[in-house]
């Protein structure tokens, strides 16, 4: 068996393979997987697979990524570039080899271009997380709405700046008070996403985009990209669980070596 | 000796002609034990949050050291904020002396500039000629260390940057600068050849964080070129002062930038590029200038305030090193 690790900000989700290509997938919240399955060793943190209620597996090989990589170093495990990983999963999710991936998680925006299966540049949000899953569920917040009423509403936005991610709510708060629907409202927030994330589209433009991250779930979002840049918008299964299964493929890879 | 301050690079033989002593400020700045602590005294004293770390940390140094009374400060061809600077310190009773590069590398121009400091400094071109064969000297010792880093592989690409990037000022001490050289020259012989899978450039003004070259180098990449800190050593063999700094490319547009650039990619076979700006900064906008212009993967990195790499700036610097492999 394969594990791939990507530790989120939000969540650690683990991706397990198996020789077969059968993928089984596994989310935890990030903080309690560090407080309950992990202790510190030799400045590495240590995490308890066997303790995950994952069953009982026999690893060949694991491979991490995520933002907690910088701090953490998965005992056991070999690391990867995060931007890597997620080209890595999008590659073998879609079966593409000429894309541009829009990967939008908890805080990170990433846009890679991918030629020939490989990355050849790629941009990051920098500095604010006003295109990310925690921005939508803050403003998911601020309307009193849930994340997949949310993801519903494209049509008739409001029009809403998109330069900070907190200042968002209370421009969003002063929208309310103006009277807009609440459909009216969701589709502006989903626009935000849009007017952040097109520049770095632009520049790394291709006719296929590859959109995963946990924000892929939102189809007004896809919808919103497909019409704007008349791109075709590929969203695999689970498109959150993107980087684990990059790095178990990743692991699979390595350990046939 | 009489203290000058300088905001960057400027004809330093004027200065040591005159009997005086340049000191950098971006250097002082830079190596105070709480640089991040002179950022939030200008802060305090009413600079913009939303400004260049490297101006704030130039204003409170200017302030604390008090042997500084004057200071030589760059109006064209570094940074637009230096007029607001020299009018701040102004206030606080600097003197202000201020030097212009001409943008379209005008030989009479920059001629005059220099003459007109001179005059404010009271030295003539013969004192000056005589200075510029001491430092020319120093310098070739810079340019053998830079040529140990990229063809030799001799030498780190931190020790490369920290040398060249002395040159704006040779310490305050040539002599002194020269010996410290001679002595890490002496050592080198001994020393391994330093092997590293990915040869990197670095363009754009030096870093203000300072363990970006570590970092590199434990992942397997090494700066074998510092753009900028490299055009402070002058390397070009010219006995005419004047054309000197006509060749120094930093002051000048990037389309003259980009020529040494594109060349030093190719004669130092560079795998990638990191393309470095300051938070805040105009040049951020020549990046997309950089971008057409060449024909290596390039990062383009943003650094703020004078600090430890950030967690997000190592992913990118992560990915893009996984890129070039």
């Amino acid at each position: 068996m394969y594990a791939g690790i990507d530790l989120g900000s939000r969540n650690v989700k683990v991706a397990i393979l198996d020789d077969q290509g059968q993928l089984k997938l596994h989310k935890f919240d990030t903080v309690s997987f560090y407080r309950e399955h992990g202790h510190m060793e030799d400045g590495q943190l240590l995490v308890d697979l066997s303790a995950l209620g994952l069953g009982d597996i026999g690893w060949q090989q694991i491979v991490s990524t995520g933002y907690g990589r910088q701090t953490i170093n998965l005992k056991g495990a070999k690391n990867i570039a995060e931007i890597k990983a997620h080209v890595t999963g999008a590659v073998y999710l879609t079966g593409k080899e000429d894309f541009t991936m829009l990967d939008l998680g908890g805080q990170d925006s990433k846009v890679a271009l991918v030629r020939k299966g490989r990355m050849v540049d790629f941009e990051t949000n920098d500095r604010c997380a006003a295109s990310t899953g925690r921005y939508l569920e803050n403003m998911a917040a601020v309307l009193d709405i849930d994340l997949a009423e949310l993801s519903k509403h494209y049509q008739h936005p409001v029009e809403l700046s998109s330069t900070c991610a907190i200042f968002g709510e209370t421009e969003l708060i002063g929208k309310v008070v103006e009277g807009y629907s609440v459909a009216e409202l969701a589709a502006g927030v989903n626009y935000t996403i849009f007017k952040r994330v097109k520049p770095m589209l632009l520049k790394l433009a291709s006719p296929t985009i590859v959109f995963t991250g946990g924000v892929a779930q939102n189809q007004a979002l896809r919808q919103i990209v497909t019409q704007e840049l008349n791109k075709e918008v590929l969203v695999p299964d689970n498109p959150q669980y993107n980087g684990a299964i990059g790095c178990a493929v990743t692991a699979k890879k390595l350990a046939l070596q | 000796m009489k203290k000058i301050g300088i905001t960057t690079t400027i004809p330093s033989e004027v200065v040591y002609a005159a009997g005086m002593v340049p000191v950098d400020l971006n250097n002082i700045f830079i190596t105070h034990n709480n640089p991040q602590l002179l950022v939030e005294e200008a802060e305090l004293a009413g600079y913009p949050r939303n400004l260049c770390s490297w101006i704030k940390g130039i204003y409170t140094t200017v302030l604390n050291n008090k042997d500084i009374d004057t200071v030589i400060a760059v109006t064209q061809g570094d940074c637009s904020n230096t007029h607001a600077l020299m009018e701040t310190l102004d206030l606080a009773g600097i003197k202000v002396i201020p030097f212009a590069y001409p943008f379209d590398r005008d030989y009479d121009l920059l001629k005059l500039q220099i003459e007109k400091l001179m005059t404010a400094l009271g030295t003539d071109w013969e004192q000056v000629n005589e200075t510029k064969k001491t430092l020319d000297a120093v310098r070739k010792r810079l340019w053998q260390m830079d040529q140990l880093t990229w063809q030799d592989n001799k030498i780190s690409g931190f020790d490369n940057h920290l040398f060249q990037v002395c040159s704006s000022d040779f310490n305050g001490n040539p002599e002194q600068f020269a010996k410290e050289m001679d002595d890490y020259l002496a050592k080198l012989p001994q020393q391994p050849e330093i092997k590293t899978e990915l040869r990197i450039g670095y363009i754009g003004v030096p870093p203000i964080m300072d363990d970006l070259y570590d970092y590199l180098e434990e992942r397997g990449a090494r700066v074998v070129y510092n753009e900028v800190q490299r055009q402070f050593a002058m390397p070009f063999d010219t006995d005419d002062l004047v054309e000197q700094y006509r060749l120094y490319s930093y002051p000048y547009g990037i389309f003259y930038r980009l020529e040494d650039i594109i060349e030093q990619i190719k004669l130092r076979q560079l795998d990638g590029v990191i393309s470095y700006a300051q938070s805040f900064c105009y040049r951020q906008i020549e990046d997309l200038i950089i971008r057409q212009k060449i024909d290596v993967p390039i990062l383009t990195l943003e650094g703020d305030k004078p600090n430890k790499l950030d967690a997000r700036t190592k992913m990118r610097l992560d990915s893009f090193l996984e890129m070039l492999r």
